[in-house]
């Protein structure tokens, strides 16, 4: 027993040792560095899809990626711990809730769109941004007078600090206050948690980003608009908002060439795409 | 490999240790060596020892240091008796959260101490040898299922069900939660139970049987309060676990702050609202500090039921 | 009276077995929908393959490894100090006030809920080293977490040896040191290891220390040993698939990890037991 430990610690150890050793002499491209990346868990994805393309083409760049929530992304940059803050808005500006973050550069590196969804047994399938604001303020409590069956509508919103739920509440709601109590209200964590209740409760309305949208919730039209991906592009669908990759001042090194990889049309308009975020080129 | 059957009763263990000290000189080396690694092994017993205490006395410091920025901004009495949480709007009352987790671990309590006796008195005193034997280790088992799959069990089995049953259109609150917690609690309180009560000598269920007792009055006059302290033991350490658990609980709640005054309400406790919360908020604000003393209070609620199980263990000892 | 006393007591045995056996379907039941869900489609594949932030079929390799490599570190901190704080409080120390309260703080520390270890672990690692959200921290907060455990019932576990063998090995002219290693811990080893057993299993299902301290991302890259290296492990994965991912078919992949996860789990119990059980035998 004893002598298999030591095996296997010095097994252990000598696989420690060449992947070091590998990772030292690998040098394909002459960039090289570290960078750490935080933030927003809703560009996580991209990010690390991003970052795997990225190592590829740079094997001596390490990238460390990883997330919290929006908020932590401009925090990390600012405390230094992180050299990319991915934030869900402009965190050099003030929004409802966050002060602006003095010095930071917002790089653009995504197109967002989010979707008020409601179950499938929900009868409405247009709501306006008045009609919205109304429910999520918790003046609509009932179906009924939207247009719908009469029931009790079920109101899921995302914690507050949630960087969807600043860029639904600007763009969907015209900054209208959520409510905050009641039987019907309830808080989730995540667009996942988001996706599950808004998906097993009856009469539940929530939003989420339009990627996590499919199978059994479905997406409502916003002023009649449907909330598609042509309809973003063409103008006609208000509710979405940029990703950005904060930084402490403008980018240098190995973090200037990833912001620029990630924001190069190659990415932009393959794996960016594919997805289901919109590339920063297609807005006008 | 022990030899079980030498039963002389010697004097106090600790002089025995040292008797190498004194024994002839023979082997003189040899019991310079012994004394050097009997030493040396004290010493990193000991050291061990205190670093896990400094761990202890660490956390609560930093959790205390940083929660009390709270009292900075937020008058004590505004954040332990104020059920008005609202960080958007810089008003800090944990009152609610507090109530909730006191709430809820009650309500958890209530499902699943008596189900984890009945468990315990079934697997240590009429289950059949076998069964018994092969139940337990699944017990244990239930303790390593990650909590993130009990409340995903609870989020698509439990709450639609109870749904069905009562009517609500959101069943999420502290029933559905206790629910899921007296699930993941009952192993801990019936195995420590089971133990405890398979500690009990036998003499004593033979005597009571001896009496003319049934199997029904020796176990609740005879083996239940024998076995008392260390069923008291599992109860708390079960309550320790409801009030603790996080990932379950998140999912189930409701994460409300609104006071829990009816079984089926979103609501929200301790600890749901920190990790709800932790990931959004500015590193140096009065809200992370709220955050951090929630932290500190669960500490502090955790001590205490230490101390509790400690006098309760000490009386049950005189009794 | 003794016809009540009979039909009471007829009443208690049926409704022991009742309730038993209602917990046991119960449990049964959970451990078979858990299994039944993700075992059927698992494939080796799934288990070493790299995640996919993109397409279907990405595997849990890395996480898994993380798991193992993380769940490794962290016994080989705790294990070590628990038992000799636990040989320290049940054969040394004496029994006074401050071994009374270090016992209580032992106590405590078992009891603190995980999450606080998790606040603990950023302050330590992320805020005061400037890590990051590193293996090392998420292993090293991890042990803190089993430390308490492992020291508990090492401590129980001593204590409960008869004071005979202890006597009849200071009789033979054993040193302190022998008797704990030659008496004492080899007829208390099969309480430890069930201590050991169930501390694994329960730090190699945490979520909520890992998540705050080794983050929600791995490296991307199988056999990474790096210290320094993000740490996901398979149950963060299990909650990042459920709330962030928009791989299609994240409800398959949380389902077969969660079925790994129990398999696992079911795994370190029985590994672990089946020398113990052999050495019973021999001894019967």
């Amino acid at each position: 027993m004893k002598k298999w430990f030591k095996t296997l610690g010095i097994a252990a150890m000598a696989v420690a040792l060449t992947t070091a050793g590998v990772s030292a002499a690998g040098a394909a491209s002459s960039l090289s560095g570290k960078i750490v990346i935080n933030g927003s868990s809703a560009l996580l994805p991209l990010t690390l899809q991003a970052a795997n393309e990225f190592k590829k083409l740079n094997p001596k760049v390490k990238i460390s990626a990883s997330a919290a929530g929006s908020v932590t992304g401009p925090q990390a940059v600012r405390k230094g711990i992180a050299d990319i803050g991915a934030c869900d808005w402009d965190a050099s500006m003030d929004v409802p809730g966050f002060k602006k973050f003095e010095g930071q550069v917002a790089n653009k590196v995504a197109v967002i769109p989010f979707a008020a969804v409601v179950n499938k047994n929900v009868k409405v399938d247009s709501l306006t941004n008045k009609q919205l604001a109304d429910i999520f303020s918790g003046k609509i409590t009932n179906w009924k007078d939207v247009g719908g069956d009469d029931a009790d509508i079920v109101v899921v919103n995302r914690a507050f600090g949630s960087g969807t739920r600043v860029n639904f509440q600007m763009k969907a709601l015209n900054g209208a206050d959520f409510m905050t109590k009641g039987s019907n209200y309830k808080e989730v964590k995540s667009s996942g948690d988001m996706k599950t209740a808004v998906d097993t409760t009856p009469n539940a309305i929530g939003y989420l980003d339009l990627v996590y949208v499919s199978g059994s919730i479905k997406a409502l039209k916003i002023n009649g608009v449907a909330a598609t991906e042509a309809n973003v592009i063409n103008g006609t669908y208000k509710v979405w908002g940029y990703g950005y990759y904060m930084t402490k001042g403008q980018p240098t090194g190995a973090t200037k060439a990833f912001i620029e990889y990630v924001q190069s049309s190659k990415f932009q308009n393959g794996s960016l795409k594919k997805l289901k975020f919109i590339p920063v080129s297609a807005m006008k | 490999m022990i030899d079980t059957t030498s039963t002389h009763s010697l004097a106090a263990a600790g002089e025995l240790g040292q008797s190498i000290r004194t024994s002839s000189g023979r082997w003189k080396d040899r019991k310079n060596r012994l004394r050097f690694y009997n030493r040396a092994f004290r010493v990193i017993c000991i050291a061990s020892a205190i670093f896990v205490c400094m761990i202890l006395l660490s956390i609560l410091f930093f959790m205390f240091r940083t929660g009390v920025l709270t009292f900075e901004t937020v008058s004590p009495a505004t954040f332990f008796f104020s059920a008005d949480w609202s960080p958007e709007n810089e008003s800090y009352g944990a009152f609610v959260f507090i109530f909730g987790t006191v709430a809820l671990t009650a309500l958890t309590l209530l499902i699943s101490v008596p189900i984890s006796i009945f468990v315990a008195v079934f697997l240590a005193e009429v289950a059949p040898a076998w069964l018994r034997n092969a139940l337990r280790p699944v017990l244990d088992l239930l303790v390593g299922i990650p909590s993130v799959v009990y409340g995903f069990l609870g989020l698509t089995l439990l709450i639609p069900l109870l749904r069905q049953m009562t009517g609500y259109d959101l069943a999420d609150g502290i029933l559905a939660a206790a629910i899921v917690l007296s699930i993941m609690v009952l192993p801990t309180i019936s195995r420590i139970s089971d133990d405890s009560i398979s500690a009990v000598p036998r003499k004593f269920r033979d005597a009571s049987y001896a009496l003319g007792a049934t199997r029904f009055q020796t176990v609740f006059r005879v083996v239940l309060p024998s076995a008392r302290s260390g069923i008291l033991y599992g109860v708390i350490l079960g309550m320790a676990r409801a009030i603790g658990e996080t990932m379950a609980v998140v999912m189930v709640i409701g994460n409300t702050p609104q006071l829990a005054d009816a079984l089926f309400k979103p609501t929200s406790v301790l600890t749901s609202n920190i990790v709800m919360q932790i990931p959004n908020v500015p590193f140096d604000s009065t809200w992370n500090y709220a955050l951090y003393m929630m932290g500190f209070l669960l500490l502090v609620i955790s001590l205490v039921m230490i101390v509790v199980i400690r006098v309760l263990q000490k009386r049950g000892a005189k009794a | 009276m003794s016809r009540v006393n009979q039909v009471k007591n007829r009443l208690f045995t049926i409704s022991v077995w009742v309730v038993a056996a209602c917990v046991i379907l119960f449990v049964f039941g959970l451990l078979f929908l858990i299994l039944q869900r993700g075992l059927p489609s698992l494939t080796w594949d799934f288990i070493f393959g790299l995640p996919s932030e993109i397409e279907e079929g990405g595997g849990i390799g890395p996480a898994l490894f993380n798991s193992f490599y993380m769940l490794f570190l962290s016994m080989a901190i705790a294990v070590p100090l628990g038992l000799a704080s636990g040989i320290y409080l049940a054969e040394f120390a004496p029994e006074n006030k401050l071994i009374g309260f270090v016992r209580i703080c032992v106590e405590g520390l078992a009891s603190v809920p995980s999450i606080i270890f998790g606040l603990f672990g950023i302050a330590l690692f992320v805020e005061m080293f400037q890590l990051g959200l590193t293996i090392i921290g998420g292993a090293v907060s991890l042990a803190f977490l089993n430390l308490p455990v492992i020291t508990r019932v090492t401590e129980e576990a001593i204590r409960s040896v008869p004071g005979e063998l202890k006597n009849a090995s200071f009789a033979l002219g054993a040193t302190h040191l022998q008797t704990i290693r030659r008496v004492l811990i080899p007829s208390s080893i099969n309480g430890i290891v069930t201590g050991i057993c169930l501390a694994s299993g329960r730090a190699f299902g945490e979520s909520a220390v890992i998540i705050l301290t080794a983050g929600v991302t791995t490296s991307g890259v199988m056999w990474d040993f790096n210290l320094m290296s993000p740490g996901e492990t398979l149950a963060v994965h299990l909650w990042y698939v459920q709330s962030e991912a928009i791989v299609p078919d994240a409800q398959q992949i949380s389902q077969k990890a969660a079925a790994v996860l129990l398999f696992v789990v079911l795994a370190i119990n029985v590994v672990f037991r089946i020398p113990l059980w052999i050495r019973e035998r021999r001894f019967r």
